[in-house]
């Protein structure tokens, strides 16, 4: 009787233990699926297979559901972001990357491979409208207010806006050579180039290019960090993250993060977790001393969550 | 564990490809060229691991000796062509860009097309499994592919080209006329596309496949028993598919990895023994040219193949 006691209570306190780290999810694009790592150990706990070809998810507005887009696949996936167990599934058109509007009501997903952006009904999964562009819609950003979103089409040298109330065009303009990565920030969108050397600030208004921020070879990506102090900027063929002082603008310090730096999420214990799409890793590092740690993940990781993760930044 | 394949093809990438692409104002390639990465490690590797495993065969047991074997070199040419730079080019990007926007397309109007994994779900995550079974399917095909082949005129033209050596080694399987390569891709991921084999997978299907054909081609006295020659075929099996009596629709023996569709169709023949291989109606150019040569001869061949016959003489 003791032993089966002692046996109960290990059982019921073994998943708690198991989280109380966190769980960090992480995609494994070419590899067909998720990692899920112990955030505490640094090590891989469970891999979770997907049809196809992952790449980027994101949290549901009520947090309960963490969806996964899986493009190849033509599948979207809802996972339990605690324990990722999977939820349910959805046929969805290569969707590559998600985003929901910060209100919460549209949920915009980018097909890459097939030049389309959809604004979806976040609520009802409803498709609202399509819209072909030209070409490879890649990363998304929305105005504060949700009126509009604003989507780089990588393999073109543009980004459009679109006005969320009317689901009408507002402007699709120049911005740099392979744009990628895209933010709002003080009243201006920020879009990495991944042809260049710089991120290129936008006005919202028109989609014109108004100033020019030198990163590094390859500005890939980039993130606002919690406290909204810092920008973050992946440099894929520098292969170096850098900060920058988010109200000036002005280069702080350069990591050497190699293996092709792409997606950031940031730990509650103020380090950056960062995929590194070539190497099969991702690099935990610690802003301060400028080390980092090597988490063994599957091949090409791509998008990642933290769970917990730092309170996200308030627009 | 490490992957050792994918950390190759990162090396590749960050080391050689993105500096390139990046010089050259090409980073939206970025993604793919890691694709083709990968594609060029296992072609690599596959090289690598067939020239260490059927060389000392040959050596160990050959057929047929040569004082002069340069026509040899010239299929491994086309190894090294197809497997390193060609077979991952033209995979990745038509394959794999034509998969996405055709399986996109049919899941618009609501319907997905068939993968293995989602008539049985239990197969998600069992890679072996799945891997066995999508290769046992893509057998099949490639059996019909190369009877056709075989059947029509002009389609014989081109893939006669593969069967003019007379001094077949483990190299003489990629020696084939780029047209004929061209078909053999389309048929291959036309298939793929509807059962659904997954993009990143189909290197490795392809390249473990191809690996089993070097190895059937290798002028060496190997059989693997009356059982064994049921269950996979084995060098002396092919060997009489390329035997000079066996050319063109009067062959045996089209199967690629597996011999049980040449014994279910009623296409086997287990008897012929180490026989000359060789196509004696073709010209001389197809056996012995350079590549270059051999291409030319192959293209004029099929041009006549299209000729009516009146036309023809």
């Amino acid at each position: 009787m003791r032993q089966a006691l002692i046996l109960f209570l290990m059982l019921l306190l073994a998943p708690v233990t198991a989280r109380a780290g966190g769980a960090a999810f992480i995609i494994n694009s070419a590899g067909a699926s998720i990692s899920v790592v112990d955030m505490t150990t640094q090590q891989e706990v469970k891999r979770i297979p997907v049809l196809r070809e992952p790449h980027h998810l994101v949290l549901s507005p009520d947090g309960k559901s963490l969806l996964v887009g899986d493009t190849a696949g033509n599948e979207m996936l809802f996972l339990d972001p605690a324990t990722g167990a999977i939820q349910k599934r959805l046929t969805v058109a290569d969707p590559y990357q998600l985003g929901f509007s910060p209100n919460g009501r549209f949920l915009t997903v980018a097909g890459l491979a097939r030049n389309q952006i959809d604004v979806y009904d976040a609520a009802s999964m409803k498709l609202l409208k399509r819209f072909p562009v030209v070409s490879t819609p890649s990363h998304i950003a929305y105005a504060p207010d949700s009126g509009a979103a604003y989507i780089t089409l990588q393999d073109s040298d543009r980004l459009i806006g679109i006005d969320l109330k009317t689901l009408g065009v507002l402007w699709n303009q120049p911005v740099g050579k392979t744009p990628a990565g895209v933010l709002w920030l003080n009243g201006k969108l920020l879009v990495a180039d991944m042809g260049t050397d710089y991120v290129a600030q936008v006005d919202p208004a028109d989609g014109k290019v108004v100033a020019k921020i030198p990163t590094g070879k390859g500005a890939h990506n980039l993130f606002l960090s919690p406290d909204r102090k810092i920008l973050w900027v992946n440099n894929r063929a520098g292969g170096t993250t850098v900060s920058l002082d988010a109200a000036t603008l002005k280069p702080l310090r350069s990591y050497a993060i190699p293996g092709g730096p792409d997606d950031i999420d940031f730990a509650p214990d103020g380090r950056l977790w960062i995929t590194r799409r070539w190497a099969e890793k991702v690099a935990v590092l610690d802003p301060a001393t400028g080390s980092y740690q090597t988490v063994a993940v599957g091949r090409s990781p791509h998008g990642l969550f933290l769970n917990p993760k730092a309170p996200a930044p308030v627009p | 564990m490490d992957d050792p394949f994918g950390l190759a093809a990162g090396w590749v990438q960050e080391t050689l490809l993105i500096p390139l692409l990046y010089q050259l104002g090409l980073m939206r390639w970025e993604d793919i060229a890691f694709g083709w990465a990968l594609f060029a490690v296992y072609g690599a590797c596959q090289v690598v691991i067939t020239f260490a495993v059927c060389l000392p065969l040959e050596r160990w047991r050959p057929v047929e000796r040569w004082d002069d074997n340069g026509a040899v070199w010239v299929d491994a040419l086309y190894t090294v062509i197809s497997r390193v730079g060609v077979l991952p080019l033209v995979t990745f990007v038509l394959f794999y860009r034509a998969q996405v926007a055709v399986n996109g397309m049919l899941a618009d109007q609501g319907w997905v097309p068939p993968t293995l994994e989602r008539l049985f779900p239990v197969l998600l995550g069992q890679q072996t499994l799945t891997f066995i079974l999508y290769a046992i399917i893509l057998d099949f095909a490639d059996y019909w592919r190369h009877w056709l082949a075989h059947q029509f005129r002009w389609w014989w033209a081109l893939h006669s080209l593969h069967h003019a050596q007379r001094q077949m080694t483990f190299w003489s399987d990629d020696r084939n006329h780029i047209l004929d390569d061209l078909i053999a891709f389309i048929w291959f991921g036309v298939i793929a596309l509807l059962i659904g084999v997954p993009p990143l997978q189909f290197p490795l299907l392809v390249l473990v496949l191809r690996f089993l054909e070097s190895l059937s081609h290798a002028n060496v006295r190997l059989s693997f028993g009356a059982w064994g020659d049921r269950l996979l075929i084995s060098p002396r099996f092919h060997r009489a598919h390329h035997g000079i009596r066996a050319a063109g629709d009067r062959s045996c023996n089209y199967g690629a990895v597996l011999p049980w569709w040449d014994m279910a169709f009623g296409t086997a023949d287990f008897t012929r023994d180490y026989t000359p291989t060789g196509d004696p109606s073709g010209e001389e150019a197809l056996a012995t040219g350079t590549y270059w040569r051999q291409q030319w001869a192959g293209l004029r061949r099929f041009g006549r193949a299209l000729l009516p016959p009146a036309l023809n003489r």
